[in-house]
């Protein structure tokens, strides 16, 4: 946490968050006050059936989710690659090889701390978001909502942690340090930003602003219909994205925060049902990652040269 | 001994694993772009064709095709998303290498063993950085041609290539100011990692959040091409939108679009109008680098 550009890091992430938030936060607010005047002119008016709020609350989120997908795993690969560094720089890691701690030890302590880092930086942003959606948007988050927050600040954990260990293996099986730290950050450009756009690109709902279906003025199960015309363009597209963490991250987290129309409405066991290959992908990438990191961790050389 | 410098510089990037790894993330997306866009835009008219089909059999009138004129280049449009986004990393990692390595190495100290100034040193590995990248955005500009012959089954026109050569001059000044970027932050860093680093956060600020903060764009949504920001009718963005000339990753996105055609016109004045603040910046960058050179202190090591 001594690290200057770590520390920079986590700023950026937590103010761009903040203002996030603050901007959507507004606008919500804006949009309740309409919606609480048409309620009482309505109910003032006689109306019998009112429009429900189109309001979500949770998708004022959706920045910050999305700031957690490109700057946190950056933070993340970082706080991978400077765990590995400065125990070279500082020299104790073959101080700590003579006490009697096994390498096995070692290596889970360093993932250890570094999950507590993580959660208490997700933890922190949660309680900022509600804070600000409660203080500022003038809408508090009930107990369910609550409950898919914490379900998508929990992912976002999971989601970081694997990055985490992405920064340790590349920086651990790098000569150079820099080298590792340059080599993670050429994956997390493919991962996080290239495959989802190239995924973006090519769906054909993305060509025009606002989304072509709805120009078209088509429903989502007519939109379904005409695209099963198209299944293997889609199948291509689909498994660019699969092959991103982060869009199955993306699509984990705008489930819980209500993001997508067409999630909305759904319980939580149905939310976790249709977003369950996620759930999954994310397992298999955290558990491959967190495997290889841990088992380099354990078995690379006890050097004094190198360092950040 | 300017040249003498600039091709040592060039001589060692072919050397840099890490320089190349981005080079070919980039020149493969360049590639790709074409193709990209050759698939969606087909895709997209045979999805048009179906929804007409399936409205006409609801009773309902279709709305216009929104496709029916498409400018020449509009297969390019994801190159105005990979030059900040690839690109400008590719450059930023430039500049860092241009100044990392003789600092890691100790090379530094040999050079200035040599009777040579600090301007001339300086002046050296900007011709360096800027003929690599001259050479890069040569590349893609031939990658993108190519792809625009194989997607359209046709040569270009002049007026296209010579709309692509402009795009690729503004692209090369882009890339410019990051690879300053890159090198700035690595003068000022006594780390070699934290010089990095430090470049990668402008660049994400610049690319991703200045963009929220003057126009309400999501930071994903600045990965299309076909951006959909958020309404600016707030007290919010009429004050911060005051900022927007600064904000030079959208100044780029937006000449650009003009320079490809593919967006609405506007009077070429405007659009060099616009330029103004980017150059501005590219200058100051270049004044930064050159003051920073001269104080730093190459008889030391750096860490990495």
């Amino acid at each position: 946490m001594r690290s200057k550009v770590l520390l920079t890091l986590l700023a950026v992430l937590i103010t761009v968050t903040v203002a996030s938030v603050l901007i959507g936060a507004l606008d919500y607010r804006s949009a309740l006050a309409d919606y609480e005047a048409y309620r009482r002119a309505a109910i003032a008016g006689g109306v019998q059936r009112i429009a429900p709020s189109p309001l979500q609350l949770l998708s004022l989120l959706r920045g910050a989710m999305e700031y957690v997908e490109i700057i946190g795993a950056l933070i993340a690969i970082v706080l991978g690659y400077l765990s590995v560094t400065r125990e070279r720089s500082s020299g104790t890691l073959p101080l700590l090889r003579t006490r009697p701690v096994s390498p096995r030890q070692l290596a889970a302590g360093n993932a250890l701390g570094a999950l507590g880092l993580i959660a208490t930086l997700m933890g922190a942003s949660m309680l900022i978001a509600v804070v600000s959606l409660g203080v500022i948007g003038h809408d508090w988050v009930d107990a369910a909502q609550l409950t898919k927050l914490a379900l998508a600040y929990g992912a976002s954990i999971a989601y970081l942690m694997t990055f985490y260990f992405l920064g340790v293996l590349t920086t651990t099986r790098s000569r150079n340090p820099a080298n590792g730290l340059a080599g993670a950050l050429v994956i997390w450009l493919v991962v996080v930003l290239i495959l989802p756009q190239i995924g973006d690109t090519l769906d054909a709902d993305n060509q025009v602003p606002g989304g072509l279906f709805a120009a078209l003025g088509l429903g989502h199960a007519q939109e379904v219909s005409i695209l099963t015309h198209f299944g293997a363009y889609e199948r291509v597209r689909t498994s660019l994205e699969a092959a991103s963490l982060s869009k199955h991250f993306e699509r984990f987290a705008f489930a819980m925060t209500d993001v997508k129309d067409k999630y909305r409405g759904f319980t939580l066991g149905q939310l976790l049902t249709v977003t369950a290959s996620s759930i999954a992908w994310m397992a298999v990438y955290l558990a491959a990652l967190g495997t290889a990191a841990l088992r380099v961790l354990r078995t690379h050389e006890v050097t004094t040269s190198g360092g950040i | 001994m300017i040249g003498v410098i600039a091709r040592q510089q060039l001589l060692s990037l072919r050397r840099q694993q890490t320089f190349l790894a981005f080079l070919a993330v980039f020149l493969l997306m360049t590639a790709l772009t074409g193709v990209i866009g050759w698939s969606s835009h087909r895709t997209i008219v045979q999805v048009y064709a179906a929804a007409v089909t399936v409205l006409a059999a609801d009773g309902q009138p279709a709305p216009p095709d929104p496709f029916t004129s498409v400018p020449a280049l509009s297969l390019l449009s994801n190159m105005t998303i990979y030059i900040p986004l690839i690109g400008a990393l590719l450059a930023l990692v430039l500049g860092h290498l241009a100044v990392a390595d003789e600092q890691s190495t100790g090379i530094g100290r040999l050079v200035f063993s040599r009777p040579l100034s600090r301007t001339s040193y300086i002046l050296g590995k900007l011709l360096g950085v800027g003929l690599a990248l001259g050479a890069v955005m040569a590349a893609a500009t031939i990658a993108s041609l190519a792809a625009l012959v194989v997607a359209n089954g046709r040569v270009p026109s002049v007026p296209d290539v010579g709309r692509l050569v402009l795009f690729s001059v503004l692209s090369l000044g882009y890339l410019l100011l990051f690879a300053l970027v890159g090198m700035l932050t690595t003068l000022l860093s006594r780390r070699r990692s934290v010089g990095l680093l430090a470049g990668v956060s402008v660049w994400l600020v610049v690319t991703f959040v200045l963009p929220q903060f003057t126009s309400g764009l999501r930071p994903t949504a600045s990965l299309n091409p076909i951006s959909d920001p958020v309404s600016s009718s707030l007290a919010f963005f009429q004050i911060t939108a005051r900022a927007r000339p600064l904000s030079v990753s959208e100044i780029y996105k937006d000449v650009s679009a003009q320079i490809l055609a593919l967006g609405p016109g506007r009077p070429a004045s405007t659009t060099l109008a616009a330029v103004v603040p980017v150059v501005a910046i590219v200058l100051a960058l270049a004044a930064l680098v050159a003051a920073a050179a001269h104080r730093h202190d190459y008889s030391r090591a750096g860490a990495a």
